[in-house]
């Protein structure tokens, strides 16, 4: 998983890094070439031919109703019929939206941590939490882990254990711009978790990583790090600000831009692909 | 100061139709001016720190330096709606903090009043309201900015008293003083604590809630709105989670999504809590501060009244709707609150007065950063803009910590030199404040003095104590009775429920009344306690005396009305030594607490009054005053 991750990331990065002057066109490359693989998936796994009947028979039942307004009978029947094919129609789209699904949840969250977090602000206050390992002893209460942080970021408080949900917390204030390793000790083994701060615009677009991971599957939904090695910690976390995404003058969250991107391209190249949507 | 009676029927306009002003351009031909409102800025300090406070030294030097003559009596909402309007009392008919319902005998809010929606469809547990309900001010008359809009003149007015909801208008405006928290009240925090100690569950303007702490989480209910939307009108809450560490002095506190960690002795910064009112449909937004104050051996966490959200407010904070979020985007959140300063938790002992400054430094250094905001984007008209912090930290310093008062006077200086730099040749630059400061050394209770004078009656003589709103007052017995912190009323036949002075009787009790009150002396010293006693139909030339008290009692400098007098209280004794956090007021006679006046250039009047700052704005844009103003400009 983590050479998948790993890989994944790296491809993204490159286009990432091409277009370090221009974030807002580069992820429209990326959702411009999300919404062609989506059509090429969906032109492989619907059934084109029944999707083209079952739309005519919702047209039909259209120009039934705007005919028939006069025949409470056949409104009736050609309301049923309209949702009964509406139902059929959606029916359809489930398999290709089911297989597409999968991969496109995995590219959606290695995107965010191209586009979707913002650096720590220089001066802003943040909270960084871990999740621990293991079983909870009754009647006692974890050992105070130990932060480290970067010549730049400062500590502020000791650690907090949130006793009941087994988690430490930190809060931690970025006194200059950074892009180092927060390390934590805990009972002997040492976590190391990446942190970046800056002002944002200033340094253009960065590669923030949110949730660093113990498990397998976790670590399909917060792919940005490699997994943590000891079974002491479960997870390492920094609460980023979200970021946006500016484009032609427009700040929006960078989903947004892609969803937008993707369906517009798809939309724009299903006659080419000869897909009925 | 935070009068124990809330507003709580103000958040029945929690569906409130913000009403919005679209902007038009204006210009007042390159006419400039700026008025730095300082409540409570006090003629004596100042002549007594001149040295150390050198842009306002400059205004004396090169302009003008007055007292200022206030109002009857000298309280700020009464003070500030006169500047507002340029009437006295008895034009604009804001008399004190608190009116009373003649009926009830109940104090109500003086500054605003709220009404439900008229037509409502009841589902289940829930009240759908099919009309809006409405937050409107109590103050009569038009406000100088409304004035000045009329000729085109653009003005910025900042937190002006007494003005909620804010007066309709183009101007870019914030309400100030007097706008209500999201309980609907001026103002109520929240304590919670474990410690067994602490028996008190509630104290002036504020909660005190015992809570459990097991495996290292305790949940805080924090109350926002009365939720209008259900028949049983049950108060909205969210849960803030406390997670105290278990050895340490630290805590994390989780609400909803956010999280904030603060070590024993800091502040957060703003949390935002979303109070569900109708599910998936309606919720009302708020923010609140914590304090931790303890955490070992017993969690002690202070929470900051819920203020209205200024980027989402559910009450009219603003004039345009969107005002407020603009600040809100520019600046970050801010102190919504009228009055924000927290001197009810440090009166009552839950902070310290090292806490209550960190805190009110906190408010004053919100108020800059929003006062320097409004003085970049100056460029033509009016801008005022009012500061708190003078008034508040007076009350809980003067006399006592100069030198702490002395920092908050430094910095508002600070604001008056950024506002002498920004101005050009052309502008006229005011400085006021509504009142001066005198000490507050003993506690007068008032009900008392008219219970043993034989002007009031209890149903038993016994039945003396703490207890609020005239509980054993016999009123068939009774010919007057005190509320707030200045007014005596008669009991007035035809006008108080069940009132026995006749109109025939009036002059001679309220005649009576006043002449004893003249003679009153303290029975620790003999020192006289009443200097004046004004009858509003002498005091004002204005005729809208409805809501006014039959009399004002002017106190001696170091005398004032009990807290307990002013909720309508007799206390078994005449006077009490002030051994509280409060130590200093102004609610005493007029003459013996006048504000101030500073100008950047000469003024023409010897003896100027709060009034004639309204004309001397007007006639700065050549505007004429309007009817009912009595005032006349300084230059």
């Amino acid at each position: 998983m983590d050479t998948f991750n790993a890989a994944l990331d790296f491809l993204l990065g490159l286009i990432f890094q091409a277009f370090r002057w221009a974030p807002g066109l580069g992820l429209a490359v990326i959702s411009a070439a999300a919404g062609v693989g989506m059509l090429w998936v969906f032109q492989k796994t619907s059934n084109q031919a029944k999707i083209r009947a079952v739309k005519r028979l919702v047209q039909a039942h259209l120009l039934e109703l705007r005919i028939y307004q006069d025949e409470p009978a056949v409104m009736w029947r050609a309301q049923k019929s309209l949702l009964a094919s509406n139902l059929r129609y959606m029916g359809l789209m489930l398999q290709p939206a089911l297989i597409m699904g999968l991969p496109f949840a995995i590219l959606l969250v290695h995107l965010d941590a191209f586009y979707g977090r913002a650096p720590l602000a220089v001066g802003a206050e943040t909270i960084v939490s871990m999740g621990l390992g293991g079983a909870s002893e009754p009647g006692g209460h974890p050992a105070a882990p130990l932060l480290e942080a970067p010549p730049g970021v400062a500590v502020e408080t000791p650690a907090v254990r949130v006793v009941d949900e087994r988690q430490v917390s930190w809060r931690i204030r970025p006194q200059a711009p950074v892009s180092g390793l927060l390390r934590i000790r805990v009972e002997g083994a040492t976590v190391e978790k990446s942190i970046e701060a800056g002002t944002p615009g200033q340094s253009g677009p960065r590669f923030v990583p949110g949730r660093k991971v113990r498990s397998l599957w976790d670590a399909v939904w917060h792919p940005d790090e490699a997994r943590i090695p000891t079974p002491k910690v479960d997870w390492v976390e920094i609460r980023y600000p979200d970021a946006r995404v500016q484009w032609l003058g427009i700040r929006l969250h960078w989903l947004v831009w892609f969803i937008g991107i993707s369906m517009l391209a798809a939309l724009l190249l299903k006659k080419r692909f000869h897909v009925v949507l | 100061m935070r009068a124990a009676c809330g507003v709580r029927g103000l958040l029945a306009a929690l569906a409130l139709v913000l009403a919005g002003c679209s902007h038009r351009a204006t210009h007042a031909a390159g006419k400039k001016m700026i008025v730095l409102g300082l409540d409570g800025l006090d003629p004596l300090f100042l002549e007594a720190h001149w040295d150390v406070l050198p842009n306002l030294n400059r205004m004396r030097q090169t302009g003008d330096f007055k007292r200022l003559t206030t109002t009857v009596p000298p309280q700020s909402p009464v003070a500030w709606s006169t500047v507002t309007t340029g009437m006295d009392p008895g034009g604009h008919g804001v008399f004190d903090f608190v009116h009373r319902d003649p009926a009830t005998r109940a104090p109500v809010f003086s500054m605003a009043e709220s009404s439900p929606p008229k037509h409502t469809l009841g589902i289940g547990p829930y009240v759908i309201p099919l009309s809006s309900g409405s937050v409107t001010s109590s103050r009569v008359g038009r406000t100088f900015w409304q004035i000045l809009d009329d000729h085109g003149i653009p003005s910025n007015v900042i937190r002006m008293p007494a003005n909620f909801p804010p007066a309709e208008c183009e101007a870019d405006s914030l309400s100030g003083m007097g706008t209500p928290d999201m309980m609907g009240t001026t103002g109520t925090f929240t304590f919670f604590t474990d410690d067994p100690a602490e028996r008190r569950t509630t104290v002036p303007a504020g909660k005190i809630v015992q809570v459990t702490v097991s495996n290292g989480r305790a949940a805080l209910r924090i109350e926002g709105p009365p939720n209008g939307f259900r028949r049983d009108n049950a108060t909205a809450t969210v849960d803030l989670i406390a997670h105290p560490d278990p050895t340490e002095a630290a805590a994390r506190f989780d609400l909803g999504g956010q999280q904030v960690v603060l070590r024993q002795g800091e502040w957060s910064e703003w949390l935002r809590a979303d109070f569900r009112l109708l599910p998936l449909v309606k919720s009302a937004a708020g923010i609140f501060r914590i304090y931790l104050q303890q955490v070992h051996p017993h969690l002690r966490v202070y929470v900051s009244p819920v203020n209205v959200d200024p980027a989402s407010p559910e009450l009219p904070i603003s004039t345009p709707a969107s005002f407020s979020r603009q600040l809100s985007d520019s600046l970050g959140l801010f102190y919504t609150q009228g009055i924000a300063e927290e001197t009810s938790a440090y009166r009552a002992g839950l902070l310290s007065k090292d806490e209550f400054l960190v805190q009110s430094h906190k408010i004053l250094s919100d108020s800059l950063r929003m006062f320097r905001y409004e003085l970049a984007r100056f460029s033509d008209g009016l801008l005022f803009y009012y500061f708190s912090s003078t008034d508040q930290n007076a009350h809980m310093l003067w006399g006592k910590y100069d030198n702490d008062l002395l920092e908050v006077y430094r910095a508002v200086d600070g604001a008056v030199g950024e506002a002498l730099e920004k101005a050009a040749k052309d502008t006229t630059v005011l400085v006021l404040s509504d009142h001066g400061f005198a000490r507050f050394d003993r506690a007068v209770h008032l009900n008392t003095w008219l219970l043993r004078e034989g002007f009031l009656a209890l149903d038993d003589p016994g039945n003396t104590g703490d207890q609020e709103l005239f509980a054993h007052v016999d009123w068939s017995r009774t010919q007057a009775y005190a509320m707030g912190l200045n007014g005596l009323y008669l009991n007035r036949m035809g006008r108080e429920n069940g009132g026995i002075v006749s109109d025939s009787e009036r002059q001679q009790v309220a005649g009576m009344i006043a002449r004893k009150l003249l003679e009153f002396r303290d029975p620790r010293d003999g020192h006289s306690v009443v200097g004046k006693v004004y009858f509003p139909e002498t005091a004002f030339q204005g005729r809208n005396l409805k809501a006014a008290p039959d009399m004002f009692v002017g106190y001696h400098r170091g005398y004032r009305a009990s807290w307990q007098t002013a909720l309508g209280a007799v206390p078994s004794t005449l006077m009490d030594d002030n051994t509280q956090g409060w130590i200093a007021d102004h609610c005493m006679a007029s003459d013996e607490v006048p504000g101030v006046l500073l100008a950047n250039r000469k003024m023409r009047l010897e003896n100027p009054q709060l009034a004639d700052v309204t004309v001397t704005i007007l006639s700065e844009f050549g505007v004429p005053k309007e009817r009912g103003m009595i005032g006349q400009t300084v230059f």
